[in-house]
């Protein structure tokens, strides 16, 4: 270091579009989350444990064509909610709570980008690892008990893929506002991933207990919220006379006051105000 | 409104004609809640490098979002390189660069992926940015340190990069809060001459620091906030000069040849003040002429001249004045 005899110089490139600014973010987090060995350690684990096995055993298994239960089934597992929640917690824990920590807040939001896009960069990341998990591995595991099929009904099989698709996208959109907004409101990473997956685990066990009460308790936990969602993603009927208006209101609970709560904090901790 | 102990007039605070100022504020009201953080604030920044002083809670960190959008006045109007932030805020952020003055930077990536990063938000495209980025750290004067995570820098080398990431997208208008905080004497002289780098390049520098020495040795504007209103603007040379003649004399002699010179001296100029100091006389006069006068009358009397210079206050001086005076 010393001083440098190089003078100041202009740049006078071209800019890109604001509305595209926020991918530099969504980016920016893929590439740091899978240059981290204890996330790839993770997927590689759960993976293995919760699809592999799957994979294998289904498309060995004679089958006419690729049922939704099956898919349900697969998708209820305690095993596949219990990593996607770790999953969750790992990944969203720093996204914002970093930025507030070391006032990196200040200088995204001093830039051309609008404090809803940057949670939007800041959502997108988070979703496209955790689909790494929820949405890629089940996607192959009905592509390929659809290429093992002995019937002809493909059609059939192609819409279960589809509504499959849905599903796991829906698990990682339904999971991810909460780790961002435990994420916001601390500016300890490992408040907010513990927090996070603490979330999770004590309402699912308070759901248990009140669930002696009245049935519709049941919804309190996330995890009944989302293996009662992918029933009806998949046209299956809802078992356990779930309430379709409670699941509504749940699901609706759960995911946007979640969000507008990250963008309260972004507006707090960023703009001051 | 002062400029340098003199009223200027509303339209042209800065004293620079408007077609040359890159923001223009007239009469702006920002209100959180029950708090005034500006009141009818009034300012034009010319290009060059414009000192912003003022007390903590003066309304500098308020002013610095307004520009940025940030925050929208209530009242007034803003224009920044002719662009209105209620508008053409994205435009505006493009132009300028802003470094905080408290840590803000990603400890986990490195120099260099950190100026990239933010290169590419300001709209860089990617292939532009990384050449860019090792430009402006070349410029800084961060070395191999440009690989290493920031997490192991040093407060020093965290100014420069906290720079670095403010010019990477090479904006019209810089804010730097407090640039040479906590940086050692070397460090700071610096980071100072970079500022002046950058200012000769025709942008507008907007400092904000408490360390007013370092203001004086660079700043060709200077603005004075308080209680959220801009008390004095100008420039620098019009702030600390105290007027027109103003004299700063110092002298040795035997105390009877001290008299017969002040006896003279009173004849002919007048004597603002004298005060004396470990045997050195020291007096303020106003003379309008040369020095040659006072040379000749003092080698007739007997006394030794060791300085002559302009009666200048310092910019510390200043600022406290005009900060007590709005007290």
């Amino acid at each position: 270091m010393g001083l440098d005899l190089i003078g100041y110089k202009p740049w006078s490139g071209k800019r890109t579009e604001h509305n595209r600014r926020f991918l530099v973010i969504a980016d920016s987090i893929v590439k740091q989350k899978l240059s981290s060995k204890w996330l790839i350690g993770l997927l590689i684990l759960g993976t293995f444990l919760v699809h592999i096995i799957p994979i294998i055993l289904n498309s060995m298994r004679p089958h006419d064509v690729l049922e939704s239960s099956v898919m349900v089934d697969y998708m209820q597992s305690g095993l596949f909610y219990i990593f996607d929640i770790i999953l969750v917690s790992l990944v969203c824990s720093d996204l914002i709570a970093d930025d507030i920590r070391s006032n990196s807040i200040v200088l995204y939001l001093s830039r051309a980008l609008r404090p809803e896009r940057y949670l939007i960069g800041k959502w997108l990341g988070a979703m496209s690892i955790i689909c790494l998990f929820t949405l890629v591995p089940p996607l192959v595991l009905s592509i390929a008990i659809t290429a093992t099929q002995s019937g002809p009904d493909y059609v059939a099989s192609a819409a279960v893929i589809g509504q499959t698709f849905l599903a796991g996208l829906w698990t990682a959109l339904f999971l991810v506002p909460i780790g961002l907004m435990m994420s916001s409101l601390t500016n300890k990473k490992t408040y907010a991933g513990v927090g996070t997956f603490m979330f999770f685990f004590v309402l699912s066990i308070v759901a248990s207990i009140l669930s002696q009460m009245s049935n519709d308790w049941t919804l309190l936990s996330p995890e009944n919220v989302l293996n009662d969602t992918y029933q009806v993603l998949f046209g299956l009927t809802l078992t356990g006379g779930v309430n379709l208006v409670l699941l509504g209101i749940m699901v609706f609970v759960l995911t946007v006051p979640p969000i507008a709560l990250v963008y309260y904090r972004i507006m707090r901790k960023g703009v001051g105000k | 409104m002062k400029q340098g102990g003199a009223t200027v007039s509303d339209s042209d605070p800065s004293g620079v004609s408007e077609a040359e100022n890159t923001i223009i504020a007239t009469d702006i009201t920002v209100q959180y809640d029950s708090v005034v953080a500006l009141d009818h604030f009034s300012i034009n920044i010319p290009k060059g490098i414009v000192g912003l002083l003022g007390p903590n809670g003066a309304g500098k960190s308020t002013f610095i979002k307004t520009v940025l959008g940030l925050v929208l006045p209530q009242y007034g109007k803003i224009m920044i390189d002719g662009l209105d932030p209620r508008t053409d805020v994205m435009s505006i952020r493009d132009r300028v660069g802003y470094m905080p003055e408290h840590d803000c930077l990603i400890d986990s990536m490195s120099g260099v992926e950190m100026v990239a990063f933010f290169g590419r938000l300001s709209g860089m495209r990617k292939q532009d940015t990384i050449p860019r980025s090792h430009e402006v750290l070349d410029f800084v004067g961060l070395g191999e340190e440009r690989y290493r995570p920031i997490s192991t820098y040093s407060t020093g080398m965290k100014q420069r990069a906290k720079l670095a990431q403010a010019i990477v997208h090479d904006p019209e208008i810089l804010f730097l809060d407090e640039p040479t905080n906590g940086m050692d004497p070397l460090g700071r002289e610096e980071m100072l001459n970079l500022i002046g780098k950058i200012g000769a390049s025709n942008k507008s520098i907007l400092v904000s620091s408490h360390i007013l020495q370092d203001m004086e040795q660079i700043c060709q504007h200077v603005i004075i906030i308080n209680k959220g209103k801009a008390i004095i603007q100008g420039t620098m040379a019009a702030l600390l000069d105290q007027g027109e003649g103003r004299k700063r004399l110092k002298i040795r002699g035997t105390p009877d040849s001290i008299l017969k010179f002040m006896e003279h001296l009173r004849h002919k100029h007048e004597v603002i003040s004298t005060s004396e100091e470990y045997g050195e006389m020291t007096i303020v006069i106003i003379n309008r002429e040369g020095s040659g006068g006072i040379l000749k009358l003092a080698r007739d009397d007997g006394v030794q001249v060791r300085a002559y210079l302009p009666d200048r206050i310092t910019l510390e001086d200043a600022f406290i004045r005009s900060v007590k005076e709005v007290i």
